[in-house]
């Protein structure tokens, strides 16, 4: 009955692509103020004393930044930073998604059998949440060091399954209760019908529980990508993997006395990673709620 | 406007049009060329179906959306002046109260906010807690409360700084058919004891003929009011529903609502 | 991430049977030691949980002392992130460019391991000192506190602003009478978020150097140095400074807001 608010209903009407496009554009401008704001430090510290270090050394120019792309890594190396960075964030971004496919997998898993058995969810629930407030990400030094001691009859286990563990059991314990809940979201109605309908429990599961399961699943995903991907840095960071952006961060940030930019270009490398990984994700939504009603934007 | 001292319609429309998105290639003409007067003391009800405009009729009335076209004017006072100095107060289908007040501080609130003192607000908002019979709720939480007491709350609340006008946005819309009743009776009786006029938009042909001096029955695309029915039942009781006069007001409504005699009877006869 | 926890703690009050939960705990552990004994697997693969248990009760006051440095260096931040992002929230809900310029900024920081930042603050401050970790845990506790309250602080039910229309409301009185109370779950809901995740924040800063006193670096050299058991019950601290921050801000929740979490009117 409400009728329409001018304002809202031109906001509905704009698509989704749209609404993402000009959202971009607004986080564009915003890093071009944190841009204007980071060199307005730089140029307030040359005159008065800030409890921040300005020199070039520790936050040189944006413009020093965008030229260590280019840079060669080591003196007469062929390679530049920039191709470093770019192969180290592909190395982790593979490692990532390899574990964020496992912890998917799992977290589904999981969250099916605590819909189907009741004693699982009560018994395994309160620990799979308590998880989220759980700094788990402490047992990386202690994951990786497995690597290269251990090995699965012929598949040895390297460093590299180290840290796509730790990715994995990140990302598995928020999406097993996102994924749990998108399980237990078919309203009464809908159960009693599927009943009526004589339906068997795996009838149930794939054409009730899983489809109601989306909107439940997308948040779900982001979150355990995301944390994939922090899992993946901090595991290369705190024992030093070889090969992925987290270890080339460490390196870099011991030559910032000689090369002071070069970090730099392995943060915005770390940024990369995490956006890739955000807008595979996307695009996974945007296959996944194609047939869902367009909801307004909150 | 007509500058006659306190010979005001309690509320007056003249040449009303409300234009959503006026210009772009999504405009909707909710209200076209709205006429209407209320007298004070008047209890009349707009109805008709989804997308007639009386939703927004009240929102303009009471200036919480603009008029696109023509003037609104309540007790001799433009819209915006009438809201500014508080000329009415108004009640939603939802009962709209804030969870983090207890009840009598939700009632409290409009009070709150015209700076009155923490003393009078309380002795005011018990005494209209009493009138709808919710004294013994004053210092619940609203979600302790079932949904007909929750819109009494909200009738208090409307009542708190004692408009002479109360606008009511399908108040009972979202009750049972039996609490919905007994709230219309409750209403009655509280516009009795209080005098005020009312504009009531509802849904329910028996409810607006029970409730109303007059019935106004709106049109959608464009939004506009096609009759006034008025309706004449005297006194209301526990019998009222069943009279002839009542079902003769029902079926009078609902033959206006279905567009007959929509030839007959040309759109405005306020007057009569 | 920010509307689980509703949703949650509904889900845990609704089975609160509080066997099921120690059957499994016992269980597991119980499987875990067995395992360890009977297949004798090396501490660096796996130490048993007595071991564990027997490192951190011998080394309590190492644990209390790592524990606490790093929780001091969560608190710090979580404050610091708090009150930045409240601030934010509400320039973010009074003025539309701010809220255009960092919501969507804010929406792409949350996929992106803010934590690579620690290097830059660690040359752009003082090393050696607690400050980078303070301001790195800050910054990752801010976005998700920013993002929650200013969606409580937005998002009032349109009736309820149209009743603050009616009564004539200034801005300011509608922000204070409504949107501020409107966004208290929300702010929870984000403390609850971002408290565990300053601790975890806190916790991995220490990995890119500086003073080896936190949970992190202990972790780090405990296992560096083979002392599997010790490093095992590190974790245990972290998982238990974790979840206390989670508990009292759970607990300071109840006791603030007692009208949160019940069925809402409308």
């Amino acid at each position: 009955m409400s009728e329409p608010v001018s304002g809202k209903q031109r906001g509905a009407t704009r698509t989704r692509v749209q609404r993402g496009v000009i959202s971009i554009l607004w986080a564009l401008a915003g890093v071009v103020l944190v841009v204007l704001m980071w060199e307005a430090v730089k140029f307030l510290g040359s005159f008065i004393e800030l409890p921040i270090n300005t020199s070039d050394t520790s936050m040189p120019h944006v413009w020093t930044m965008v030229d260590a792309f280019s840079n060669p890594v080591v003196r007469g190396s062929d390679t530049t930073v920039l191709q470093a960075v770019v192969s180290a964030t592909l190395t982790s971004l593979k490692i990532a998604l390899g574990g964020f496919t496992i912890g998917v997998t799992f977290g589904i898993v999981l969250a099916v059998i605590m819909q189907r058995f009741a004693f699982f969810e009560r018994g395994l629930l309160p620990f799979v949440i308590a998880s989220q407030t759980v700094p788990l990400i402490a047992l990386a030094p202690l994951i990786v060091g497995l690597g290269n001691r251990i090995s699965f009859g012929p598949i040895e286990w390297t460093t590299t399954y180290s840290v796509m563990f730790i990715a994995a059991y990140l990302a598995f314990f928020p999406l097993s209760v996102g994924a749990l809940r998108g399980l237990q979201a078919p309203s009464a109605t809908s159960l009693e019908l599927m009943r009526s309908y004589a339906a068997r429990p795996n009838q149930m599961l794939w054409k009730l529980r899983f489809p109601s399961s989306v909107p439940y699943l997308v948040p779900a995903l982001k979150v355990s990508a995301a944390a994939a991907v922090v899992g993946t840095v901090v595991a290369e960071i705190s024992t030093g993997v070889k090969g992925g952006v987290g270890r080339l961060l460490i390196e870099y940030a011991r030559e910032t006395t000689s090369q002071p930019a070069k970090v730099y270009v392995a943060v915005f490398g770390a940024i990369a990673l995490g956006l890739a990984a955000a807008a595979l994700v996307s695009a996974l939504d945007l296959y996944l709620t194609r047939n869902l009603p367009k909801e307004s934007q909150a | 406007m007509s500058s006659v001292q306190t010979s005001h319609q309690a509320v007056d429309v003249q040449g009303l049009w409300k234009i959503f998105n006026e210009g772009s290639n999504n405009e909707v003409t909710a209200l076209s060329d709205i006429n209407l007067s209320v007298k004070p003391g008047e209890f009349i009800s707009l109805i008709g179906p989804s997308g007639c405009g009386k939703s927004t009729l009240l929102r303009v009335i009471g200036d919480l959306t603009g008029a696109t076209r023509g003037e609104v004017f309540i007790a001799g006072e433009t819209a915006p002046v009438a809201r500014e100095k508080q000329l009415y107060g108004i009640a939603f289908q939802q009962a709209a109260l804030f969870d983090w007040r207890t009840v009598r501080r939700n009632v409290e609130l409009p009070l709150e906010l015209q700076g009155l003192g923490k003393k009078e607000r309380r002795e005011r908002a018990l005494e209209l807690l009493e009138l709808v019979q919710l004294s013994d709720f004053a210092e619940h939480r609203p979600w302790e409360l079932s949904g007909g007491m929750q819109q009494r709350v909200a009738i208090a609340r409307s009542l708190a700084v004692d408009p002479p006008l109360l606008l009511m946005d399908e108040p009972f819309g979202a009750l049972d058919e039996m609490t919905r009743e007994r709230m219309q009776n409750e209403l009655l009786r509280i516009c009795q004891e209080t005098g005020k006029t009312i504009i009531f938009v509802t849904h329910s042909i028996p409810e607006a003929v029970y409730l109303s001096d007059r019935v106004i029955v709106m049109s959608p695309r464009p939004g506009r009011i096609t009759h006034t029915v008025p309706i004449e039942l005297g006194e209301r009781n526990e019998d009222t529903r069943e009279t002839d006069t009542f079902y003769a007001g029902v079926t009078a409504v609902r033959e206006a609502l279905r567009g007959r005699s929509a030839s007959a009877s040309p759109p405005r006869i306020e007057e009569l | 991430m920010s509307t689980q926890t509703a949703a949650q703690s509904r889900r845990t009050g609704r089975f609160s049977g509080i066997w099921p939960p120690i059957l499994i705990a016992v269980l597991f552990l119980a499987a875990w030691q067995i395992f360890v004994v009977a297949r004798d697997i090396q501490p660096y693969l796996l130490p048993a949980p007595s071991l564990i248990v027997t490192n951190f009760f011998t080394d309590l006051s190492l644990m209390w002392a790592a524990a606490f440095y790093t929780g001091t260096t969560a608190f710090l931040g979580l404050v610091l992130g708090t009150v930045l992002g409240l601030v934010m929230a509400l320039l973010a809900s009074r003025f539309i460019v701010v809220n255009h310029l960092v919501t969507p900024l804010a929406a792409g920081l949350a996929a992106v391991p803010i934590i690579a930042l620690t290097p830059i603050l660690n040359n752009m401050f003082n090393i050696t000192s607690r400050t980078p970790r303070v301001l790195v845990t800050m910054i990752i506790v801010l976005f998700p506190m920013f993002v929650n309250v200013t969606r409580g602080l937005l998002q009032v039910k349109p009736v309820q602003l149209e009743l603050m229309r009616s009564m004539n409301a200034h801005p300011r009185t509608t922000l204070k009478v409504l949107r501020i109370p409107n966004a208290i779950p929300f702010f929870f809901t984000g403390l609850k978020v971002a408290a565990p995740l300053a601790v975890i924040a806190a916790l991995v800063a220490e990995y890119f150097g500086g003073p080896q006193e936190g949970l992190g670096s202990r972790i780090a050299s405990a296992a560096a140095n083979t002392a599997y058991g010790r490093a095992w019950a590190y974790v245990v601290a972290s998982i238990i400074t974790g979840l206390i921050f989670y508990l009292v801000v759970v607990a300071v929740e109840k006791w603030t807001t007692p009208w949160t979490g019940r069925t809402r009117s409308t």
